[in-house]
């Protein structure tokens, strides 16, 4: 069964990692770079998503470490 | 679809412009996560309905409204502001001032994206309570988020929370989207209306992480 994805999200002039559901973030990082490095590292872990937000908030990139449901095509 | 109450209904009069759309879609998921229901002219489809006609319509139902005036200045030599948010303005103003029935209770919040600017270009509004969301969606979540729950005298989680959801949400939609075959360039054009009703649909199920 698929599980919650890690996003990383801005956070004031910051980048935290926060895993989906969650109340809190489990990290907050100077750079976009070291909060990807982090996430990437946890999705890889649990075998899920990893959604990387832009600096609008918004989901600029989507990566699947799991089962990928819908795989990218081509 | 039935018309929502005019206790819960927002109007949001601002730019409808790609450089917009971001703290837009944030301010409008702020509205629907507090139970609220955002009104928008691009909501009524009707081609042979004048504009004015519909955001008359809009100003009408709605007890709040925000009005987003960050395009009062041009952003290059030639370019032309923007009138429309001021005039709309005007039109809740005046709604509020002499449509009676109830409308003297319209609440508004007026948003800009830097200080002082407003004054030269509508400084009839001067003393009237503006905020500032530097073009920041965290920002304008904030300031949206605490005029509403202090207007509306209603208790809600905080700013930061509020965000979380956000992120969920969007989270939930990518892979809603992805398995109704859209592929992850279609997704990031981020239509605002599909969007929103993508949030008010997640939030009638219950705010869930993934999609069922």
């Amino acid at each position: 069964m698929a599980k919650a994805g890690q996003h990383v999200v801005p956070n004031g002039g910051k980048w935290s990692v926060r895993k989906a559901g969650a109340t809190r973030a489990s990290g907050t990082f100077a750079t976009q770079g070291e909060a990807i490095e982090r996430a990437r590292d946890v999705a890889q872990k649990q075998k899920t998503e990893l959604f990387i937000h832009g600096r609008d908030g918004r989901i600029r990139e989507r990566n699947s470490y799991g089962n990928d449901p819908h795989p990218p095509k081509g | 679809m039935a018309e929502p109450p005019f206790e819960q209904s927002v109007f949001i009069n601002c730019p409808f412009d790609p450089d917009y759309d971001a703290p837009l879609q944030a301010i409008l998921f702020c509205i629907v996560d507090l139970g609220f229901v955002p009104r928008l002219a691009r909501e009524r489809s009707d081609s042979a309905e004048m504009r004015v006609e519909k955001i008359t319509g809009l100003i009408e139902a709605s007890l709040y409204s925000i009005h987003d005036l960050s395009r009062c200045v041009a952003k290059k030599r030639g370019e032309h502001f923007r009138l429309n948010m001021p005039f709309e303005l005007g039109i809740d103003w005046a709604c509020r001032r002499y449509f009676g029935s109830g409308r003297e209770a319209k609440r508004f919040l007026i948003l800009e994206e830097k200080p002082y600017r407003y004054q030269a270009a509508l400084s009839d509004i001067s003393g009237c309570d503006i905020q500032y969301h530097a073009a920041n969606f965290q920002q304008a979540v904030r300031k949206v988020r605490n005029w509403l729950v202090s207007e509306a005298s209603i208790a809600a989680d905080g700013a930061t929370r509020i965000l979380a959801r956000y992120t969920d949400f969007q989270g939930w939609y990518f892979e809603k989207q992805l398995a109704a075959g859209f592929s992850d360039e279609d997704i990031k054009d981020y239509e605002t209306s599909e969007l929103l009703a993508a949030m008010m649909e997640w939030k009638d199920a219950g705010q869930p992480i993934l999609p069922g």
